[in-house]
């Protein structure tokens, strides 16, 4: 008698206990072309979730996350926008494709719900649209270039070789090497492609070879295509020094390209000598047992801003959350030590523009930090 | 039963039904009429005329970037940038069709592959006019006679887009020019003995089915309020033909059921498997080829069939 009472009770409280919960919606990717920096990003606003709600939770709510695949597409990430506005959630957090997280805003402006991207680092994302609805915390892609391109300088290179692949987006880093380097005075004195699909990268390594450069720089976003490019280098016995995109901080190349990758260096978003790297590191591995890298962290700290944000506006009213957003000065694993996010001056990008640090492959880790910032 | 009353019982279901969706089914509702629209077309190219070409997705693309640029970046009225939005995509059809006639079966998927990755490049490089990477956003439908389409309003603009495309391509598929078009597909050789001028015939049917792809993108434009290119990526065109080999090629019912089905299955499966969708997705395909070289349509056609 006293269990079917219970369970009448239960049957009755349940639905107000799950009006209990603050829903933050999540749409990821989990098997489009962004599922290698989406999945790892969500495993990290997973953990966060988990760390806040065993904290107690914001203003004594649990955190719920509803979690979403878009595959990638812009279009149904901007479906699902409107899915997680129908199911009660109170912010969106975006860990999709860039293109993705723009149709996802063109909802969430309309419906004034908060959204934010911790990864993205299309530099066009708070600015082709005036959604004040929207953050960014990733690190601009201006941002990563300007870092690059500051410690080549301290490097007092005169003359360097450009390498990326047919990808977009290496295209198009590669258009912002060039302009860069070329804006520093640094002359670009072979400028190569390697298709996708290629089997070697070695005549192009060659003509790097015979343009005698100081150094060379690598856009390429292809993983396959980059391993080709070390293994000519190699090969061809090369000794100049090799600066790479953000694209060399993602940790596969350190199993798809082992033994070929010592001495490069690559801008990062992540120092772990940082103490809140560290302590992330730990208990990520103590909670999960698996280890943790950069883009655990961008979802971490997506997520604990969010929390911070929920609890200085003391209610998960969607105004108040956006006006405690704008506000926010918050110092997480990501970033330089002592970088902190925020968004002066109405600014929604807030990532500190000399928050990047330059990263050096030791043996096949990802080692020292070896420059901070972009001065 | 007038022409007129056989059309609108459809149209005033598919619109009713919009008034009773929320505004995320609303928006899946949406996007899945396009696809329909999308797969009529497509399989009275593929299916119908036996044309594998891979442009119509790309084509889709340029009717939306052209009356977005058209009515934002030249202010032209509305009416007039979907005229000259439609006349683009005819004149850049003809541009690929009638060289194209030199080329069948795999040479001419080859060909409008290129051209579908081509327009990628162009939106991408395209700077300003198409917004780069970026696209162009922060836009919204003109007020026509000083309404404002939206939410279940715009959904009935969508049916009439594809109860419109439908009724095209029936009436087109039952006249002398359908029968020519199978006539092409099924042997050119046979089909030109017979009178039926096959180069023309392919024209015409690869420039009105893009047309008419153009014409969805222009309306697809507005249902976000926003065009990138990742939207009008290569991978489109792969599952546009899958709606239709998956539905049943040649049949306009099977381009409804495989655009359905195909399009909606991550929303079904993803909630009950997961990521597995995609497996799922694949299984499908490869059952649907194995199984039933008809399509789903043919198992209606053997259920039907008297024992």
């Amino acid at each position: 008698m006293r269990n079917s009472l219970l369970a009448v009770l239960l049957l009755f409280t349940a639905p107000v206990l799950a009006q209990e919960t603050i829903k933050i919606g999540v749409i990821t990717d989990r098997v489009g072309v962004s599922k290698p920096y989406s999945e790892p990003a969500t495993e990290g606003i997973v953990f966060g979730a988990a760390e806040i709600n065993r904290k107690g939770g914001i203003l004594g709510r649990k955190v719920e996350l509803l979690i979403e695949d878009d595959q990638s597409r812009p279009d149904i990430s901007a479906a699902l926008a409107r899915k997680l506005i129908d199911q009660g959630a109170v912010f969106i957090l975006s860990m999709s494709l860039t293109a993705a997280t723009q149709q996802q805003q063109t909802v969430t402006m309309e419906a004034k719900m908060p959204q934010m991207t911790p990864m993205n680092s299309g530099d066009t994302l708070t600015t082709q649209l005036q959604n004040p609805y929207f953050w960014q915390t990733g690190p601009l892609g201006s941002i990563q270039i300007a870092t690059l391109l500051a410690h080549a300088r301290a490097k007092n290179l005169k003359q360097v070789a450009l390498i990326t692949d047919n990808s977009d987006l290496g295209q198009l880093l590669a258009k912002f090497f060039k302009a860069g380097l070329e804006k520093s005075g640094i002359k670009v004195v072979a400028d190569e492609v390697v298709a996708r699909g290629a089997t070697t990268a070695t005549p192009q390594m060659q003509k790097i070879r015979a343009a005698n450069p100081d150094a060379m720089f690598m856009s390429g976003v292809l993983t396959a295509e980059n391993v080709l490019i070390f293994k000519a280098y190699r090969e061809l016995g090369l000794k100049i020094p090799i600066h790479s995109s953000y694209n060399l901080s993602v940790p596969v190349y350190m199993t798809v390209a082992k033994g070929l990758i010592d001495g490069v260096t690559f801008v990062d978003a992540y120092d772990p000598e940082k103490p809140e790297v560290k302590e992330f590191e730990t208990a990520y591995k103590k909670a999960t047992g698996k280890d943790s890298f950069n883009l655990h962290g961008y979802g971490y700290d997506g997520i604990m801003m969010v929390g911070e944000a929920i609890k200085r506006a003391g209610s998960t009213d969607k105004e108040k959350i956006r006006a405690a957003m704008q506000g926010l000065a918050y110092s997480g694993v990501m970033g330089a030590k002592g970088m902190t996010y925020s968004f002066p001056e109405g600014k929604r990008a807030g990532y500190d523009p000399n928050g990047m640090v330059v990263r050096i492959y030791e043996g096949d880790k990802q080692g020292r930090v070896v420059y901070v910032g972009q001065k | 039963m007038s022409v007129i009353a056989r059309w609108l019982g459809p149209v005033l279901l598919l619109s009713g039904a919009a008034f009773l969706l929320s505004d995320y089914h609303n928006d899946v509702y949406r996007k899945m009429l396009l696809w329909v629209a999308l797969a009529l077309g497509y399989n009275f190219l593929f299916g119908i005329c036996g044309q594998v070409a891979f442009s119509h997705f790309a084509f889709y693309g340029i009717g939306a970037y052209s009356v977005v640029i058209l009515l934002f970046q030249f202010h032209l009225p509305l009416p007039l940038a979907i005229v000259l939005g439609v006349v683009i995509c005819v004149l850049v059809a003809l541009a690929v069709a009638i060289p194209s006639t030199r080329l069948e079966g795999f040479y001419l998927a080859l060909a409008t592959l290129a051209l579908a990755q081509l327009f990628v490049v162009v939106l991408n490089e395209g700077g300003a006019l198409t917004g780069g990477t970026s696209g162009i956003a922060n836009y919204r439908l003109p007020d026509i006679f000083g309404v404002r389409i939206r939410g279940p309003w715009f959904t009935a603009v969508i049916v009439l887009l594809v109860v419109g495309t439908y009724a095209v391509l029936w009436r087109l598929d039952r006249s002398w020019f359908g029968r020519a078009c199978r006539a092409v597909r099924d042997n050119p050789e046979a089909a030109a003995a017979m009178g039926v001028n096959v180069a023309r015939t392919k024209v015409i049917a690869f420039t009105l089915t893009s047309a008419l792809a153009g014409i969805a993108g222009m309306v697809y434009a507005f249902v976000d309020n926003t065009v990138n290119p990742p939207i009008f990526g290569i991978d489109n065109a792969f599952l546009l033909l899958f709606m239709v080999i998956v539905g049943g090629a040649g049949r306009h019912a099977g381009a409804v059921i495989g655009a359905v089905l195909l399009f909606l299955l991550p929303f079904w499966l993803s909630p009950v498997v997961g990521h597995h969708h995609v497996l799922v997705f694949g299984v499908l395909v490869l059952a649907a080829i194995l199984l039933q070289p008809r399509g789903l349509i043919g198992l209606f056609d053997f259920a039907k069939k008297p024992s």
